[in-house]
């Protein structure tokens, strides 16, 4: 079949089997290979990337039920400030290993940061629930969700001249 | 881990979907439970009908003394407050704890209903509501109760050519009482046993015990359990003759909790 | 550490999170060759049976074990006396002996076309009974996974102290039958190949998410009887390896004789359905403990009977009883044990082969010794830190010889022990159990021996023996520094580690290092990274390469001053002669650019150095660790809460803090896992029961507490810079210490949990044993 997608901001049209998943046709058409495959079913959150405005599984969106949607990836992400935020805090926390879970721990962390932004690590723990990592045990991951947060919260966190990305520099 | 092939409609109309319905194909909304199941090939339909772009399919809809949520609602948005009314902060309070956010962004009231997992959360708490599932099929509208709707371990009250467009709820009166307790070994897991109870005032109250592996049990008057939730729990639960002493225990639990939360 | 803070003992930042972080990291899966053949493999539905043949579709590529004549059978022998070989063939040929094995290689040109192909073959066979407990896998009329074998056991092992006085002197004699469930090590990211075939270097390159590239180029020569030369494997970006990726795969040698047969690209992509069910390979351990003590808690002997369900096959390159043959060399753990009994087996089940998770035996060990000397304890009357500390090694008798040979090189295990529990408040705990909660103080202390070498391995004949690690360094032109390394970084930060240690060494900026690891064609050859070896190994060839680069850079930077060679010092990337220096790139630079100004003494080898390097003796580091959790049971669910997770852990010198804490970390969540969560079950047919991991628990974030790490630093005598193998010490304690918690929770009811992981279900069975449900 035919579908359309604005996949990063661009309009692409793709042809495709309905049954090939998103993250498959996110990652052997398009080339984004920052979306990852861990279960094909749901539960790790590797594949997580934002649809139509908010994280969706990617392995469970069949090539119809994409059509016409709009999709920002890892890729389309790098330069969004809260997401600069994100990388500087997890290099800096040491939130990552082998760097397989991080881009859909990324997408998760995201997520997190805009819509709880009074999360405590409590909540934070509970809203990672989906993203499993088998590498870091989780505690620079939560540390590094807490640091944004919480700098968000501080008075003036708003100016474009806080502290950005380290890592993206 | 990919499906078998299939091919995808994506019906406009419910009329159109009822034909595709009655064509042989396989309804989907939020593609949640679905999805999986095609990628592990547990399901080969020929053809799938994306319920999702149908006018109404996911409105809510507040009448005088109930509301109207569309089949088609996500979890997330009666998480995020979506439901009006006591019985939105109810029903809110149950989804947060459904999955995990990305898959609550695209799971659906209804698929949920419809697909009658024995451990999925809306198995267990809208049997307890006095409330209909609307199911519309070739003869038009049909109202059923939602504490005979879902009727085994994946098994549900719809006719093969009825689909599910809404789930109708009173809107609660002042002094209605809720309780509600599930056991998860994490949080997103399918639980492994839950409970909920729902004492509106004026009327006997309802407990629903779920989760175990067999079609939920639906007490219609759980006046006692309210009064002795720890001996009626257990009396209850004893009656369920479970193989899995584990299991038999969180079931009491679970109830008693849930009547301890209500009563 | 440097002055620049940048070099040993410094927590620099990784330099590899860049790419990761923008989803740059190039996994197999990412690379999709042009032309490329997508594999399904067709695998056994049953544990056990004779295979007649398979029916394939009519249309389409498919190949079983006949088509594949060129491939030989997987064989990882052992030295040690009585081993029984088994030949496993990449494809089945006349028998089935696990779920998940395959038979047959489905291609087309999408994934999914390949599973459509496998759902359309029919495999013909005759079931046969199955094994899938390994106790029952050892009954006499067991029926026979191999059978020309007498018996279903790869290995026996034996020591005979005498025991049977102790009974008269001893004042506490227990006995415990304990139980670790089979787990799969689930890294978030699969197995992956692609296997091409290069006709102008007539080479087969084999791209794999592998830990051991040159290993697994030395297995695939060895069954397609090519050249080493012939074959070339690179390991690109790695999701996790954790022991899961230190294999040579059946689906490896399928992929690369069919890329040499058909001339095209072929890609297979290892799902986790193919994981959970076909893979899982680590962990079931069977114990019967029985320890003896005096009146103080002091061991007396221990006497263990041990079984480990090797599976079906001996994994390459580690063996069917790496695992069990361990035990009885590690089972005395960081106690001063007199006498010692054991027999050991290896058992053979209709399960998938055994492979050496984090920790290996460590792990099922600490928690046969842990859970038996707290039985001890509770027998006596006496507290859990004072038996352990009555017996631990004291830090004077190191470096300590044990009396099955082991050596402890260095360290204060006691002090450990004793931090750790200074960190909980046991007098408040003490006081909430008096007051009825259910919560309790668990304890292990365990060592781990890590970066053995030539005379440990040596002994056990299995197809490989790490020798001397190899690092090459070299300058390019522009004063960059090269590393190149045979083993493998999959998440442990070698490309920030090593630059450090160069940093140390040759004083150039760690922004300035390369690290070339993953590929053998380009890296000198190595046995890869397990075994807690990468930063003792890779990390003393790396130092002294760079060594040998820096003699040779004053060599030309002497020159360049026109001082005397020995007037001149190597610091902070340059030669200096008092207020006189040549940075590093300048003598890079002369050496390539403008050797018209090089010295006459210059080494012909030029800035480039490939050297070896082994600590002597090379029996291996051993770090250690105490840990001390509370842990509350819910007596009516059965869950268990973990309130505090504290953790003394001593690796020695640490070269980067932070990525050493990042280990730990990893590995405590895994032990987590392990402890209340991972278990793959199967039924008497030998069918796993968790196809999902909704169904196979991995710990997340909620199920992982705050854990808090203290560190002690005692240098090993006996490597570069006193660092020691820590990578797998985060996985070996908490199944020990966690249950120890919860036992001493329930001790007052006279309740014990002895199975793995210690489940809900699994804790309301141990109360409802002695009625207390
Ligand atoms: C990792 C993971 C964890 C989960 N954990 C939980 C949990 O803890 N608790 C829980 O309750 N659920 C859980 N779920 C399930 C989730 O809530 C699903 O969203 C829900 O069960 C199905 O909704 P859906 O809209 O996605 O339906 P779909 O997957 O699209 O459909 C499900 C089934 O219902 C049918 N169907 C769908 N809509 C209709 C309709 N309107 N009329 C008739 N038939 C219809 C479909 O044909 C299909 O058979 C989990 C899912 C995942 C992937
Ligand atoms: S791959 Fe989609 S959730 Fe795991
Ligand atoms: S960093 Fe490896 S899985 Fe998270």
């Amino acid at each position: 079949m035919k579908l359309h997608l604005t996949v990063n901001g661009a309009a692409t049209a793709l042809e495709a089997e309905p049954r090939t998943h998103l993250a498959d046709l996110l990652r052997d058409q398009l080339l984004l290979t920052g979306t990852h495959i861990g279960c094909e079913h749901g539960v790790c959150g590797a594949c997580t990337v934002e649809l139509d405005g908010a994280p969706a599984r990617s392995c469970l969106m069949h090539a119809g039920s994409c059509d016409g949607a709009t999709v920002r990836t890892i890729e389309g992400l790098v330069d969004d400030p809260v997401m600069a935020l994100l990388c500087e805090a997890f290099s800096a926390e040491h939130a990552l290993q082998c760097g397989y879970c991080t881009p859909g721990m990324l997408m998760t962390a995201r997520d997190i940061v805009l819509r709880l932004p009074e999360a405590d690590e409590d909540r934070v723990r509970e809203e990672l629930a989906g993203n499993l990592c088998r590498c870091t045990g989780y505690r620079g991951i939560v540390r590094a969700l807490l640091a944004v947060l919480a700098s968000r919260r501080r008075p003036g966190s708003g100016d474009p001249d806080s502290p950005l990305s380290g890592c993206l520099a | 881990m990919k499906p078998a092939p299939f091919d995808y409609t994506r019906p406009r109309d419910w009329s159109a979907a009822l034909a595709a319905l009655a064509a042989g194909a396989r309804p989907t909304a939020g593609g949640q439970s679905l999805g999986p199941m095609l990628n592990l090939r547990l399901a080969m339909p020929e053809t799938i009908a994306d319920l999702r772009h149908l006018p109404g399919f996911g409105v809510i809809d507040q009448q005088r003394d109930c509301v109207r949520i569309g089949a088609g609602t996500t979890h997330a948005r009666i998480e995020d407050g979506a439901v009006p009314g006591q019985v939105g902060a109810i029903l809110a309070r149950i989804a947060r704890n459904i999955a995990y956010r990305a898959v609550r962004n695209r799971g659906t009231l209804g698929g949920s209903l419809s697909h009658a997992d024995p451990a999925a959360d809306w198995v267990t708490v809208l049997p307890a509501f006095p409330g209909h599932a609307i199911a519309l099929g070739p003869e038009g509208e049909r109202r059923i109760p939602l504490g005979c709707f879902v009727t085994g371990v994946f098994a549900v009250a719809l006719q093969e050519t009825e689909l599910l467009q809404a789930v109708e709820l009173p809107m609660l009166p002042e002094g209605t009482r809720f309780g509600h307790w599930k056991f998860c070994r994490k949080p997103g897991e399918f639980s492994k046993a839950s409970a909920c109870v729902l004492a509106l005032p004026g009327s006997a109250p309802r407990a629903v015990l779920a989760a175990l592996d067999q079609r939920p049990l639906v007490i219609d008057d759980a006046a006692a359990l309210l009064a002795a939730p720890e001996a009626e729990a257990a009396r209850i639960v004893e009656g369920l003759r479970l193989a899995d002493p584990w299991r038999e225990a969180l079931a009491r639990v679970a109830l008693r909790n849930a009547a301890q939360e209500a009563a | 550490m440097t002055v620049s803070g940048k070099g040993v003992g410094a927590s620099l930042r990784r330099k590899e999170d860049r790419r990761f972080l923008q989803g740059r990291g190039r996994y197999v899966g990412d690379i999709r060759p042009a032309g490329v053949l997508e594999v399904a493999f067709l695998r056994s539905p049953v544990a056990h049976a004779r295979l007649r043949g398979v029916q394939k579709p009519a249309q389409g590529l498919v190949f079983t074990a006949a088509d594949l004549l060129e491939i030989g059978p997987i064989r990882a022998n052992s030295a040690l006396p009585g081993f029984r070989a088994s030949d496993q063939p990449a494809l089945a040929r006349d028998k089935l002996r696990h779920v998940g094995e395959p038979i047959a290689a489905c291609l087309a040109e999408s994934r999914a076309a390949a599973e459509d192909l496998a759902a359309a073959c029919l495999p013909d066979y005759e079931e046969l009974p199955a094994v899938s407990d390994m106790l029952a896998a050892l009954a006499p009329d067991a029926p026979l996974i191999h059978e020309h074998w007498s018996e279903n056991a790869f290995l026996e092992t034996k020591r005979e102290d005498e025991v049977a006085d102790l009974d008269a002197i001893a004042a506490a004699k227990v006995r415990r039958r304990l139980r670790t469930a089979r787990q799969s090590m689930a890294p978030i990211e699969g197995r992956g190949v692609i296997a091409e075939w290069d006709p102008r270097l007539e080479q087969l390159i084999v791209t794999s998410s592998t830990q051991m590239p040159h290993v697994t180029k030395s297995g695939i020569a060895e069954c397609l009887g090519l050249d080493e030369g012939q074959v070339r494997v690179i390991s690109p970006d790695v999701g996790g390896g954790f022991g899961y990726k230190g294999i040579l795969l059946a689906e490896e040698l399928v992929c690369a004789a069919l890329a040499i047969r058909l001339g095209r690209p072929v890609r297979w992509l290892e799902d986790r359905l193919e994981q959970l069910t076909a893979n899982a390979n680590c962990r079931e351990h069977f114990y019967d403990v029985t320890a003896w003590a005096d009146a103080e808690g002091r061991l007396l002997a221990c006497e263990v009977e041990a079984v480990v369900d090797a599976g079906a096959y001996s994994a390459y390159p580690f063996s069917a009883c790496l695992e069990a043959a361990q035990i009885g060399s590690i089972f005395p753990g960081p106690y001063t044990l007199p006498r010692f009994r054991f027999r050991t087996v290896s058992a053979c089940t209709n399960k998938p082969p055994i492979l050496p998770y984090r920790g290996v035996a460590r792990t099922g060990v600490c928690f046969a010794m842990e859970t038996t000397l707290d039985a001890l304890a509770r027998q006596l009357g006496i507290d859990a830190a004072a038996i352990r500390a009555i017996n631990l090694v004291p830090p004077e008798a190191m470096p300590y010889r044990n009396l099955v040979g082991k050596v402890f090189d260095s360290g204060d295990y006691p002090e450990a022990l004793r931090r750790a529990v200074a960190a909980i408040d046991v007098a408040a705990l003490r006081a909430r159990q008096a007051a009825g909660e259910t919560v309790g103080l668990g304890l292990a202390v365990f060592c781990e021996q890590g970066a053995h070498g030539t005379s440990v391995y040596h002994g056990w004949g299995i197809p490989f023996v790490p020798g001397f690690e190899q690092a090459q360094a070299r300058f390019t032109p522009d004063g960059v520094l090269e590393l190149r390394v045979g083993l493998h970084s999959h998440g442990q930060g070698l490309e920030t580690t090593l630059a450090q240690v160069a940093h140390e060494v040759l004083g150039v900026d760690p922004a300035r290092v390369r690290l070339v690891h993953g590929d053998t064609a380009l890296t000198p050859y190595s046995t890869g990274t397990w075994g807690s070896r990468a930063m003792v190994m890779a990390g003393g060839a790396v130092a002294e390469a760079c060594r040998q680069l820096g003699e040779r850079a004053l060599t030309i930077g002497a020159a360049l001053l026109q001082a005397p060679r020995e007037a001149c010092v190597l610091r902070d990337g340059a030669i200096v002669q008092g207020e006189a220096k040549v940075t590093l790139d300048e003598v890079a630079r002369t050496w390539y650019r403008r050797p018209q100004n090089l010295p006459r003494e210059v080494d012909k080898g030029g800035l480039e150095v490939t050297a070896g390097y082994r600590p002597d003796p090379d029996t291996g580091t051993h770090s250690y660790a105490a840990h001390a959790v509370v842990a509350r049971v819910d007596r009516e669910t059965g869950a268990v809460v973990l309130e505090q997770y504290v953790i003394v852990e001593d690796g020695g010198t640490l070269v980067n803090p932070m990525i050493v804490d990042g280990q730990v970390l990893g590995g405590t969540a895994q032990g987590i896992g392990t402890a209340l969560y991972e278990e793959m079950p199967f039924d008497a047919q030998g069918q796993p029961l968790a196809g999902t991991l909704a169904d196979y628990l991995l710990p997340g974030a909620s199920e992982v507490p705050d854990i808090t790490i203290e560190h002690m630093v005692t240098p090993s005598p006996w490597t570069r810079f006193g660092q020691k193998g820590i990578g797998e010490s985060g996985a070996i304690g908490p199944p020990a210490a966690i249950v120890n918690a919860i036992n001493d929770a329930l001790a007052r009811f006279g309740a014990e949990v002895t199975d793995l992981p210690a489940t809900p279900a699994r804790v309301l069975a141990a109360l409802a044993k002695v009625g207390a449900a």
